[in-house]
This record gives structure tokens, sequence and C-alpha cells, in this order.
């Protein structure tokens, strides 16, 4: 029984394919590559694997196509590799529900940072999933019930809209949420445009949670694409 | 008439008056040579002549003047304003009608004319601001357009350009990271010697291909600017195809490939190195977008209008007739921008566009075309043979 990693690459480029296969091969991980979505999906459905990188630019089928699939029967971790110029593109698949980005040239260690995170993350979230009345990551522990919130030991008082949001954080730790999947989480579908409801209320959340609300350590702005949630420990 | 409008006001009766006095004049010093009915004539010439020069009111003033003259000079009782018979009576006011109504018609015929020649003329300014406008409009959006690509192709230089990159940072980065880990004393799989030499075989080969692509940039825009400078000498076909076909070597290995001359074919006035380019980049495209186990043919003979006529035919996909112009565009590429399925690498949209840049240089051509049985791509050029009148440099206009 094998019991390393399983980790999907999707993309047109062999030679990224070839490299990647190898650097990922000897960090303990198993890997298989394809070399655009349909085969993507393909090689999903036989293997099983625990996350998929993706390009975005692939004939056939797509980066963008491919999650919008993925997504539809599996809650695999997605990471896309995306280049500059692709941004539009990017902020879709992430809305689609891709967890992570890493932009083109990229070093090993930052595209196997994210993976462990996202590996880290889905094991989380299956583990977690029964526990509904109190969440508990990092400095943070709040009680969905009495909605009270505590941060490194503080008492936080935020509002009913605040402390939405913080939970969505919450559950999505590590994840990149763009300005669409957080407003139509807390505000609803109709508000998924109003960029700023969703700063003043970051902006706020900031001054209550965070020591230095200039440099945030907790809600990390993803520029140009939306937040990314860090409970620390 | 313009002139006639500057003229001060007063000239046009003054020379109404004159016309008339001058006719009077000449026809009394003819005396009895003239009959009522010459005078009558006589004096409507006058009173013509001012109503299609100067309009209704000078001419309808010097109908009055003449009908009096005509009165005082010519029907008897002669020297007084009195009419003894009643036929002249008759005569006068026939005179005077005639006189009226033949000025008041010129007058108009006239201003017609003047109305439908400034009509004329403001159709033609019209018609020019409206030439101007559209010229100016067509221009604006030539530009837009021109911004437009440009930012295309700046999107397709940068992708081109971070693709090998991105291949080159990650194999480093591995190779980097396995030597700091160690360092470090942390615990990692070590790299195997045939994963390390694979890591140093993608830095590389993306390297040459970064370096094949900045080439091949620099070689567009050299042929863009028109800056080409093709040094022209006489050479023999079969050795620019040998050259070419030695430099494809490794891409067409196992492969058939067959080499077609005419006999007797004769020696060209062309730049060797360029056209030996043109060619190798046709044989590397046939070899790219064909199954290994199939063939390809190159060829090459006079052709009717006196050219020679070279051509490169694999037994691949083909291409749609619909991309067979685009495919030379720069940095269009039908396996990623056609909708052209293909498991096969796209190349970097660039070789195409050249061998055209360096074809119609020497004044020749390049198409694409179904290979035989309609199988496959054929593409074709035409050189001219050359004359001694081409021998200088020539470069791209």
């Amino acid at each position: 029984m094998n019991d390393k990693p399983r980790i999907l690459v999707v993309d047109d480029e062999p030679q990224l394919t070839r490299v990647l296969r190898t650097g990922l091969k000897s960090r303990g991980y198993d890997v298989l590559a394809a070399e655009d979505g349909s085969s993507g999906i393909k090689v999903f459905n036989e293997w099983q694997p625990d996350l998929v990188i993706t390009d975005l630019a692939m004939p056939n089928m797509d980066g963008l196509e491919l999650c919008r699939r993925l997504r539809a029967i599996s809650q695999v971790p997605i990471i896309i590799l995306s280049a500059k110029g692709e941004e539009r593109i990017k902020v879709e698949a992430l809305d689609i529900g891709a967890d992570d980005f890493v932009t083109k040239p990229f070093g090993i260690d930052e595209l196997l940072a994210r993976l462990r995170a996202a590996l880290r993350r889905a094991t989380v979230q299956t583990t977690n999933q029964v526990d509904e009345t109190v969440l508990h990551a990092g400095d943070f522990h709040v009680d969905l019930e009495s909605r009270s919130v505590t941060v490194d030991g503080r008492e936080i008082h935020l509002t009913p809209k605040e402390f939405d949001l913080l939970v969505y954080f919450l559950k999505h730790p590590g994840k990149v949420l763009t300005h669409r999947t957080l407003l139509a989480a807390v505000w609803g579908g109709d508000h998924v445009e109003q960029d700023q409801y969703l700063r003043v209320f970051v902006g706020n959340l900031r001054k209550k949670l965070e020591n230095d609300p200039a440099s945030p350590r907790y809600i990390l702005t993803e520029p140009w694409v939306g937040y990314r949630f860090s409970p620390h420990e | 008439m313009p002139i006639a409008r500057t003229e001060p006001r007063w000239t046009r009766y003054a020379v109404g008056a004159l016309g008339v006095a001058a006719a009077t004049s000449i026809l009394k010093l003819l005396g009895i040579h003239v009959n009522s009915t010459t005078v009558a004539l006589g004096l409507l010439l006058v009173v013509l002549f001012v109503a299609t020069r100067w309009g209704s009111t000078p001419a309808l003033l010097t109908s009055l003047l003449a009908m009096l003259c005509f009165n005082f000079f010519f029907l008897p009782p002669f020297g007084t304003f009195s009419i003894a018979a009643t036929d002249n009576w008759v005569a006068l006011t026939a005179f005077l009608i005639t006189a009226v109504t033949a000025g008041q018609l010129s007058a108009r015929a006239k201003r017609r004319a003047e109305e439908a020649e400034t009509g004329r003329k403001e159709i033609e300014r019209l018609y020019a601001e409206l030439r101007d406008a559209f010229e100016r409009a067509s221009h604006t959006e030539a530009l837009r357009q021109s911004e437009k690509l440009k930012s295309a192709l700046l999107d397709a230089v940068s992708h081109d350009l971070r693709t090998p990159l991105a291949s080159i940072k990650a194999s480093i980065t591995t190779l980097l990271d396995e030597v700091k880990a160690q360092n470090d004393g942390e615990q990692t799989i070590p790299l195997d010697a045939e994963s390390r030499v694979e890591m140093m075989e993608v830095i590389d080969e993306e390297s040459d291909r970064l370096n094949r692509f900045i080439g091949g940039l620099i070689d567009l825009a050299r042929i863009e600017a028109g800056e080409l400078q093709l040094r022209r000498r006489w050479g023999a076909v079969d050795e620019i195809i040998s050259t070419a076909l030695l430099r494809a070597a490794s891409s067409t290995k196992g492969r058939d490939v067959q080499v077609n001359i005419e006999k007797e074919l004769p020696v060209v006035r062309v730049d060797e190195r360029a056209v030996s380019e043109v060619v190798y980049t046709l044989i590397e495209n046939a070899a790219k977008y064909s199954p290994d186990s199939t063939g390809i043919m190159i060829r090459a003979r006079r052709s009717d209008d006196g050219m020679v006529k070279m051509s490169v035919e694999d037994k691949g996909l083909g291409i749609p007739v619909d991309l067979r112009e685009r495919v030379f565009d720069k940095f269009f590429r039908a396996t990623r921008d056609g909708d052209v399925s293909s498991h096969q690498p796209s190349g970097t949209g660039m070789g195409l566009a050249i061998a055209k840049g360096i074809i119609e240089a020497h004044d020749g051509r390049i198409w694409i075309e179904s290979g035989t049985g309609g199988i496959g791509t054929r593409v074709v050029f035409t050189l001219p043979i050359g004359d001694e009148e081409t021998d200088q440099q020539k470069g791209l206009s």
C-alpha cells in the first residue's frame, strides 16, 4: 500500500511537467502528469489524486474548465499555475473554487509550501466537519452559539457582519478567498460587485484583531484577488 | 460671377446706360440703312447682356432707357417723345414687353446657374469634409487596432519568454533546495543522479529555447524595420536544401525524407543562408506537426513564370483553409490559437513569419496548400532566378 500523497500536474508544457514530476517525487510525493484538461480529468477519475496542480492556458480544455469540472465532482485541493497577464482568468478560477495560485516563474520551495498548506487544510477539513459549535484555529477561539470571539486570550467584540466574515475566514484558513467569494458568502449573491463593503469590514476587523492593522498578520491581502486568512499559533 | 459681385453697384447701371447710348449712336450712324426691327433687336442685345451679367434690376432699368432711346431717336417724329403712328405705339410697347421679359428671364437663368454652381461647390466642400473626417476616423481606428495588436503581441512574447524561464527556475530551485536542505541537516529524499541530470538537461534545453526565441525576435524586428540585408550570390538550390537538411537532421531522424530536384535547375541569385533558414524552418515544422512514422517530401523545380518553386510537404493533420494565411502572422500558432488539436508542443509562432519576410525580401511569394491527395500540409515558395541587375544588396522596402 502506497501512502504517499498523490499529486496530479496538468500543464501543456512538457519541460515543466518533467521538472515538477522529478522535483515533487524527490520530496516524497507520487506524481502523474497530464498535458491538458481533458486528459487531466481522465487521470483524476482513474487515479484519485490528493491534490491537483494546473496551468491555465492549455489547448483542448483549459485550466478554468478543468477547475469547473473538478469542482462538480470533488473537493480536491487545486493549485493554479498562472502567468502575469492572466489575472482575470486566475480570479475566475479561484471564484470557481481553486484553492491557491503560484505565479510563473516560481521556485520549487514556494510551490511546495503552498502544496503542503493545501494538503493540510484538506485533512483538517475532513476531520473537523463534525464539530459545529466551537471553532478553534491558531490564536482564535470562536463560539458560534454565544457568538463570542477570543484572539490570543483577548476577548473581542464584533458586529454581526464582522463576526460572519471572521467565521468564514476561520473555516477557510490559508486559502485564497476572492472578493466575490467573500461577498457572496457573507452578504449574499446580490452584492458580489461591491468590493467597497468588503474593504470597510476587513479594515474594521483588522483594527479589532490585529496588533498593528497597518501590517496585518491574520488577514493578508492578495493584491487584486482577495484575502488569505492565517490564524497563526 | 464672383468678379461681378466685387464691382460697385452703380457701375452696373452706368454700363447699362453706356451700352444703350453706344448702341443708339451706332444705329444712328448707320442712318437710313436700319429699320425699327433692327434697332429693337440691337437694343435688346444690350438688355440681354446686362441681364446675364448683373441680374434683373439693372436689366429693367436698361430696358426702360432703351425704350426711351428707341422712341426718341428712331420713331417718328424723331427728337421727341411723342409718337405719330399707331403701329409705332404697338412696336414700342412690344419692344418694352420683350426687353423686360427677356431681361428678367436671362437674369433668372443666370441666378439659377449661380445657385447651381454654389450648390455644386457646397457639395464638393461637404464631400471633402466628409472624406477628411473619414480619414481621421480610420486613422484613429488603425491606431487603436495597432495598440491592441501591440498589447496582444506583448502578451504572446512575455508568455514565450516566461515559459522556459518557469522550467529553468523550477529546475534550479529544486537542485538548490536539495543542497540547502543538506547543508541545514534537514531530512530530504536526495535526488538520484538521473533526476539531477534531468534537471540540468531541462535548464540546458530551455536556455537554448530562450536563446532561439530571442534570436527570432531580433530577426522579426529586423524584417519589420526593413533592415534585412540580403547578401545575394549565385547559388545552387541543391546545396541550399542539403544545408537545411543537415541542420534539421536531429528532428528528422528515422524519417523518410525525400528530395526531388528538377534536373538542370538553374542557379539562383539569393541570400543562401537566409533561404536555407527558410527551408530549415519548413522541414522543422513538417517534422513537428506530422506523425514520426510519416515521410517528408522536398521539391524544387522551375515554374512557368520563370521562377524557382520549392516546397516542403508533410503527411500531418494539415492546416484548415481559413488559417492558411494567418499562420504567417507573427506569434500565431495554429495548434494553440487556431483550435487545431495537436499533442505536439506549439512553436514560437515566429518561424513562418520570418520565412515570409525572407522570401518577400527576395521578391518571392510563400503560401500553403494541401499535400498530395489532400493529406498533410505543403508549404510552397517561389524565388526569382535573378539577373545581374539585382547584384546590389537589396533591403526590404
